[in-house]
C-alpha cells in the first residue's frame, strides 16, 4: 500500500481534483503541519547540542548554545564502560528480533490452524486466545517473574523473549488473514494430493507475506519499547537492553545534563537511521495491520 | 533452610581466615594491618553490586578493583555498579534466585531488611579477622550491622550532611561568614531575601528534604521511632516544628515552591541561591569547577546539636548455591580494600574506621571534609529495622505535600505517622519478630 | 497482492473450510485432523499455556494466600487480600484507589488529545500535499525512539530550572517557572502532552489510511450538495472512519490505562504519589516491596475495570455504526 492517490476497490481511477480556491487553504495546513513537525524535532535538536557541552557548561548554561562545543560527555560515557550503550542498543536488537521470529513462527501456525482445519475444540480454544486480549499485562507479571526465576532465566535475554512470544493478537490478526485467502488455491493444491503441512508452508505462508510483515514490525516495535518487564528482570548492566538502560543513566547521572543527552542521542541515532531507512515499510506497516485487522 | 547454610558458609569463612590470620589488633595501617593469607582456591570471579554512580566514584571505583584484579591471580571482582534505590529493588529477589552478588554494599537502613529475610551470610568472624570492634568506628555505626546477635556487615563509610555555600552570592548580601546557629542563618537569609536572592531552596525529595527534615527533627529532641521500632514517632511536637521550619522557608520567601528533584544543588551551582543542605558525596561535583565555594556544618537551628549521615557497609550476600569460595574471595576483597582505603575520601565520603579518617593526610589532601568530619560526633544514623525503608518512603510524603502546601504540616505528618505504623505492624508480621 | 481484506469479518469461519462433506467423516480422519491441527498449534500452545494460562491462575492463586517469596511454605487466606482493597485504614487500599485514580485521569485526560490530534493531523496530509511522506515519517518517528528516550530527554526539557522550555516561555512573556513535572496540575500537563508527542504519530498514520478507504464518490456527492467542510467532515470522513475509530479508541484507552514509563521517568509518581499510576504501585508492591499476593489482587481489579471499560466501549460504538447503518 502506497500512500499515492490509489483507492482500493470499489472506486477506481478518478483524477485528482484540483481545487484551487484552496490554494489559501494549503498554505495554512503547511504552516500548521510545519509547526508541529517543529515540535516533534526541536526536542531531538535540543538534546544533541546539549550533549556537545562540557559538563559545567551544561549544568550552569543550560540555554545557551554549548561554549565552548566539546565531546566530553561522549568520552565519559563511551570511556568509563559502566554504561555501555552499544551493548544495550544489540541486546534489544538481539532481543526484539528473537521474539519476532518466535512470534512469527508460532502464530502463523496456530493462525492457520485456526483458520483452515477443522478439529475439536476449535472455538474453545480460539475463545480462550481471544479472551486473553483484554488481560493488562500486570496481571501476569508477578506470577511470570516468579516462573521465569524458577527457570533459572532472570537476567538473561530468554526472560525478555519467550514470556511474550505467545501473541494472542499475532493469531488472531493472522488469522483474518487465512481466512481471507480464497480457498480456490489450497483446493487446487490438495487436489494435486499436497498435505496439511505442504499446503501451509508452500502455499497459505507464502500468500501471507504482507501480513507476516506486519506482524514482525508490529512485534519488533513491542519488544523495542518493552519497559516494566526489562526493568525488573534484567540485573547486570551488560544484560540490560537499552529501555531499562537509559533508565538507570538517567539516574545515575541526574544533573549531568550532558552526558544524560549524549546518551540519549548515542541511543537514539541508530535507531532514526535504521528508521529512516526502513519508514515505509514500517509506517506501511503499522497502517496495514489496523485498517485490515 | 537459608539460616543454616549461611551460618554454614560463615563457619566456612571463618574457618579459612581463623587458620590464616595471625592475632590482629586494630587495622593500624603502619604494621601492615590484617596478616595472613588471602583466598587460595582455585580462580573466581567475585560479582560486586554497589551504588556508586556519582561524584568521582565511577573513575575510583574500577581503578582500586583493576589494582585488586592485578594483585590476586586467582580472584577477578566484576564491577557492577547500579543506583542504589535499584540495588534495594532488585537485590533481594536476585539473591533468592541465586543470581544476586557475592559481595555488596548496602546503607545502613538495608542491613535489617536483608539480614531479616536471611539474605546476607553472618559477618562475624570476618569481622574478627579484620580486628575490629565498636569503638573502631564513629559511635552508632558499628551497631547497625547488629540483628539478632549476630554481625551481618563491616563498616565502610560514612556520609553526613552538610551546609554548601555560594560565597559569590553570599557577598551578593555583605555575608562573609557562614552561619552557624538559627538566628544567625535566619539573619543571612533575610539579607539575601533582601538582595533579591532566595537563600536556600527546600525541596520534599530523599535527595536533600527528607535528610534535612531528619536533621532539624533530632535537632528539635525529636525521633523518627520509638526505641523498639514499634510505632512512628515523628509527628512530635519537634517533627512540626522541623516541618515547619522548612515549610516557613517557602512561606517567608528564603526558597520557592516546587523546587525540583536536585533542583537546589543546580541553583547553588548556577549562582541563583546561597545555601544547600546536601550530602558529603558533593563536595567532589566537578560542576563546582571554580565556583568559590565552601562547605561547613549544619547550622544548629534547634536546641540539641544533631545532622543526618547515612553509612555504608559491605555485606555477603547468601545467595541460593553461594559458592564458598566465591564468598572467601570476596572477605578478601573486603580486607584489601579496608587496608587500601585511605584513598577513599577522594570520592567524598568519609572512611569509618576512625583510624583511618583520622589520619591527618586525609584533611591535607581534602580540605573540604573537615566540617563533616567535625560533625561525627553529634550525627545520628539511619533506623535499623526489617522493612523500615517502606515506611519512611512516607515521611518523604509528607515533606512533599507540606512543602507544596497541600496538607498542613502537622496533618501531613500525622498522616503519615497512621500509615507508617500500619506498615511498621505488617513489617513484623512479614519477617518476623 | 490484490485480495480485498474488507469483507473479510462477514465470512463466517467454518464456511471456509471447503472441504466435501465437512463434518461427520469417518472418525479415523476425523482424529486425524484433530492431530494435524494440534500439531499446527503446539509450539504456540506450549508458549501460551505456559506463560499466559499457567501465570493467569497462578496470580489467582497468589492473591488467595500471603505469598512471600523468602518462605518456602505459603497460607492460603482467601479473599483478605481482597477485602484489604476495599477496607479504609488497610495498608493497601487507600494506596491503590489513589493509583487507579491516577490511572483513571491519565485515561480521561490523555485519550481525547490521542485521538482528536492524531486525527487532525491526517486530516490535514490527507489533502494531497507536497511532502505527506516526509511529514507522516516525521511525526512517527518519536514512536520508534522508544519511551525511555522520550522520557529522559523530556525530562530534560521539562526541568524547572534548566530545561529549555521553561526558557522559551520566558522569551514570550510567558512565566517561567512552571513546575512541569513536580506539582499538579502541570505534571498531568506534561504526562500527557509527553504520551501525545510519543504515540501520536501511531494513531495518525492509522487514521490516514482509514481516510484513504473512504470511497471518493461521497466527497464529489457531498460537494454537490453545497456542503462545506465542516458539515463533509461530520457525514462523510467520521462515519466513514468508523471502525477505524472503535480500534483506536479502545486501543488507546487500553494503552493509557497501562501507562507506566512516562510516569517512571518524568514525575517518578510525583508530587507525592499523585501521578503513581495503578501499574507503577502494583509492580512496586510485588517485585520491589515483595508484597507480592496484594500485589496480584490488585491486578486482578484492574483488569476487572479494564474488561468493563472495554466491553462498554465496545458495546457502544457497535451500537452507533448500527444506528448509522440502518
Amino acid at each position: 500500500m502506497t500512500d499515492t492517490a490509489v483507492r482500493p476497490a470499489p472506486t477506481q481511477a478518478r483524477p485528482a481534483r484540483r481545487r484551487s480556491p484552496r490554494r489559501a487553504g494549503d498554505l495554512t495546513s503547511y504552516a500548521v503541519l510545519g509547526a508541529l513537525a517543529l515540535v516533534v524535532i526541536f526536542p531531538l535538536i535540543w538534546m544533541l547540542l546539549t550533549s556537545v557541552k562540557t559538563d559545567a557548561d551544561a549544568v550552569r548554561n543550560p540555554y545557551a548554545l554549548p561554549d565552548p562545543p566539546s565531546l566530553e560527555a561522549y568520552q565519559t560515557l563511551l570511556l568509563s564502560g559502566q554504561q555501555p550503550i552499544f551493548l544495550w542498543l544489540w541486546n534489544s536488537f538481539a532481543a526484539a528480533t528473537l521474539q519476532t521470529v518466535l512470534i512469527l513462527v508460532t502464530a502463523s501456525m496456530a493462525a492457520y490452524a485456526l483458520a483452515r482445519l477443522e478439529f475439536a475444540g476449535r472455538n474453545i480454544v480460539f475463545g480462550l486466545i481471544i479472551a486473553t486480549l483484554l488481560v493488562p499485562p500486570v496481571v501476569f507479571l508477578i506470577p511470570n517473574y516468579l516462573l521465569v526465576e524458577n527457570f533459572g532465566w532472570l537476567d538473561s535475554i530468554l526472560a525478555i523473549t519467550v514470556p511474550g512470544a505467545a501473541s494472542a493478537f499475532g493469531v488472531f490478526f493472522l488469522r483474518q488473514f487465512f481466512l481471507g485467502i480464497p480457498p480456490e488455491i489450497e483446493e487446487a493444491a490438495r487436489i494435486d494430493g499436497a498435505g496439511d503441512f505442504r499446503i501451509f508452508f508452500q502455499v497459505a505462508l507464502p500468500l501471507a507475506r504482507p501480513a507476516l510483515a506486519t506482524l514482525a514490525v508490529l512485534s519488533f516495535l513491542g519488544n523495542w519499547n518493552d519497559f516494566l518487564w526489562p526493568v525488573y528482570v534484567l540485573l547486570s548492566p551488560e544484560n540490560m537492553t537499552l529501555q531499562p538502560g537509559l533508565a538507570m543513566l538517567q539516574g545515575a547521572f541526574r544533573t549531568h545534563f550532558g552526558i544524560v543527552m549524549a546518551g540519549a542521542a548515542i541511543a537514539s541515532i541508530p535507531v532514526l537511521i535504521l528508521f529512516a531507512f526502513a519508514q515505509r515499510q514500517i509506517v506501511d506497516s503499522v497502517a496495514g495491520a489496523a485498517v485490515k485487522g | 533452610m537459608t539460616t543454616r547454610l549461611s551460618r554454614g558458609l560463615g563457619l566456612g569463612v571463618a574457618a579459612a581466615l581463623a587458620v590464616s590470620l595471625s592475632a590482629c589488633g586494630a587495622s593500624d595501617s603502619s604494621e601492615g594491618g590484617v596478616s595472613g593469607e588471602d583466598y587460595d582456591g582455585p580462580a573466581v570471579e567475585v560479582t560486586f553490586w554497589h551504588g556508586w554512580t556519582g561524584g568521582a566514584a565511577p573513575t575510583i571505583v574500577p581503578k582500586l578493583i583493576d589494582k585488586f584484579n592485578a594483585e590476586h591471580e586467582n580472584i577477578t571482582v566484576k564491577n557492577v555498579p547500579q543506583e542504589w534505590a535499584d540495588i534495594n529493588s532488585k537485590m533481594p529477589l536476585a539473591v533468592k534466585a541465586g543470581k544476586g552478588p557475592d559481595v555488596a554494599v548496602l546503607h545502613g537502613d538495608d542491613l535489617a531488611t536483608y539480614a531479616a529475610q536471611n539474605l546476607l551470610q553472618p559477618a562475624d568472624e570476618i569481622i574478627e579477622g579484620l580486628g575490629y570492634s565498636e569503638g573502631d568506628f564513629p559511635p552508632d555505626v558499628f551497631e547497625m550491622g547488629d540483628f539478632r546477635d549476630a554481625q551481618y556487615a563491616v563498616p565502610w563509610s560514612v556520609t553526613p550532611l552538610g551546609l554548601f555555600a555560594n560565597k559569590d552570592v553570599m557577598k551578593k548580601a555583605d555575608l562573609t561568614e557562614v552561619p552557624t546557629d538559627r538566628q544567625g542563618y535566619l539573619d543571612a537569609l533575610e539579607k539575601l531575601k533582601a538582595a533579591g536572592v532566595q537563600g536556600e531552596w527546600v525541596d520534599g525529595y530523599v535527595f536533600t528534604g527528607t535528610f534535612e527534615f531528619q536533621s532539624l527533627l533530632w535537632q528539635f529532641g525529636g525521633d523518627l521511632y520509638n526505641d523498639d521500632v514499634t510505632e512512628a514517632t515523628f509527628n512530635s511536637e519537634a517533627g512540626v516544628e522541623a516541618l515547619t521550619w522548612m515549610t516557613d522557608l517557602v512561606d517567608k520567601g528564603y526558597s520557592p515552591k516546587n523546587v525540583a528533584q536536585d533542583g537546589n544543588i543546580k541553583a547553588l551551582l548556577a549562582g541563583d541561591t546561597a545555601f544547600n543542605w546536601n550530602g558529603v558525596w558533593q563536595t567532589t561535583n566537578t560542576a563546582f569547577g571554580d565556583l568559590d565555594w565552601a562547605a561547613a556544618p549544619v547550622p544548629q537551628i534547634g536546641d540539641e546539636k544533631a545532622v543526618w549521615s547515612s553509612s555504608t557497609h559491605w555485606v555477603f550476600p547468601a545467595n541460593k548455591g553461594q559458592s564458598a569460595d566465591e564468598t572467601s574471595a570476596a572477605a578478601t576483597f573486603v580486607k584489601w580494600m579496608n587496608d587500601n582505603s585511605a584513598g577513599w575520601a577522594e570520592t567524598g565520603e568519609l572512611p569509618a574506621a576512625n583510624t583511618v579518617r583520622e589520619d591527618p593526610t586525609i584533611l591535607e589532601k581534602y580540605p573540604n571534609l573537615e566540617p563533616f568530619m567535625e560533625q561525627l560526633d553529634y550525627a545520628h544514623y539511619e533506623t535499623v529495622s526489617p522493612g523500615i525503608n517502606e515506611a519512611n518512603a512516607l515521611i518523604t510524603t509528607a515533606i512533599n505535600e507540606a512543602l507544596t502546601g497541600k496538607k498542613t504540616p502537622q496533618a501531613a505528618l500525622d498522616d503519615a505517622k497512621a500509615k507508617a505504623d500500619a506498615i511498621i505492624e505488617q513489617n513484623q508480621q512479614k519477617y518476623g519478630d | 497482492m490484490a485480495i480485498d481484506l474488507a469483507a473479510t469479518t462477514a465470512v463466517p469461519a467454518d464456511r471456509i473450510v471447503g472441504r466435501p462433506g465437512g463434518r461427520g467423516r469417518r472418525p479415523a480422519a476425523r482424529r486425524r485432523r484433530t492431530l494435524i491441527a494440534y500439531l499446527f498449534l503446539a509450539p504456540f500452545l506450549a508458549l501460551f499455556v505456559t506463560f499466559v494460562i499457567v501465570p493467569a491462575v497462578f496470580g489467582v492463586w497468589i492473591s488467595l494466600t500471603n505469598w512471600s517469596p523468602f518462605r518456602d511454605s505459603q497460607d492460603f487466606i482467601g479473599l483478605k487480600n481482597y477485602l484489604d482493597l476495599f477496607t479504609a485504614g488497610s495498608t493497601t487500599s487507600a494506596d491503590f484507589w489513589n493509583s487507579m485514580r491516577a490511572t483513571g485521569l491519565f485515561v480521561v485526560l490523555s485519550v481525547p488529545f490521542l485521538v482528536v490530534v492524531p486525527l487532525f493531523i491526517a486530516v490535514l496530509l490527507n489533502r494531497k500535499l507536497r511532502g505527506a511522506t516526509f511529514f507522516r515519517t516525521v511525526f512517527f518517528a518519536p514512536y520508534v525512539l522508544g519511551v525511555a528516550i522520550v522520557g529522559v530527554i523530556w525530562s530534560y526539557v521539562f526541568d524547572t530550572q534548566s530545561g529549555i522550555l521553561n526558557h522559551l516561555l520566558g522569551l514570550f512573556g510567558l512565566p517561567s517557572d512552571t513546575p512541569w513535572v513536580v506539582d499538579t496540575p502541570w505534571v498531568w500537563v506534561s504526562l500527557v502532552g509527553v504520551t501525545v508527542w510519543w504515540t501520536a504519530g501511531l494513531n495518525t498514520v492509522i487514521f490516514l489510511a482509514g481516510l484513504k478507504g473512504i470511497n471518493t464518490d461521497l466527497y464529489e456527492a457531498a460537494a454537490l450538495d453545497g456542503a462545506g467542510a465542516a458539515r463533509t467532515f461530520f457525514s462523510v470522513t467520521l462515519p466513514g472512519l468508523r471502525p477505524v475509530m472503535i480500534f483506536i479508541t479502545t486501543t488507546t484507552i487500553l494503552a493509557s490505562a497501562n501507562m507506566f514509563g512516562q510516569s517512571f521517568l518524568l514525575t517518578n509518581g510525583g508530587p507525592g504519589n499523585e501521578t503513581r499510576t495503578a501499574i507503577m504501585y502494583i509492580a512496586d508492591q510485588g517485585l520491589s516491596q515483595n508484597n507480592m499476593a496484594p500485589a496480584s489482587a490488585m491486578s486482578y481489579v484492574l483488569f476487572a475495570f479494564l474488561a468493563i471499560i472495554s466491553v462498554v466501549n465496545f458495546r457502544l460504538q457497535r451500537e452507533r455504526s448500527e444506528k448509522a447503518a440502518s
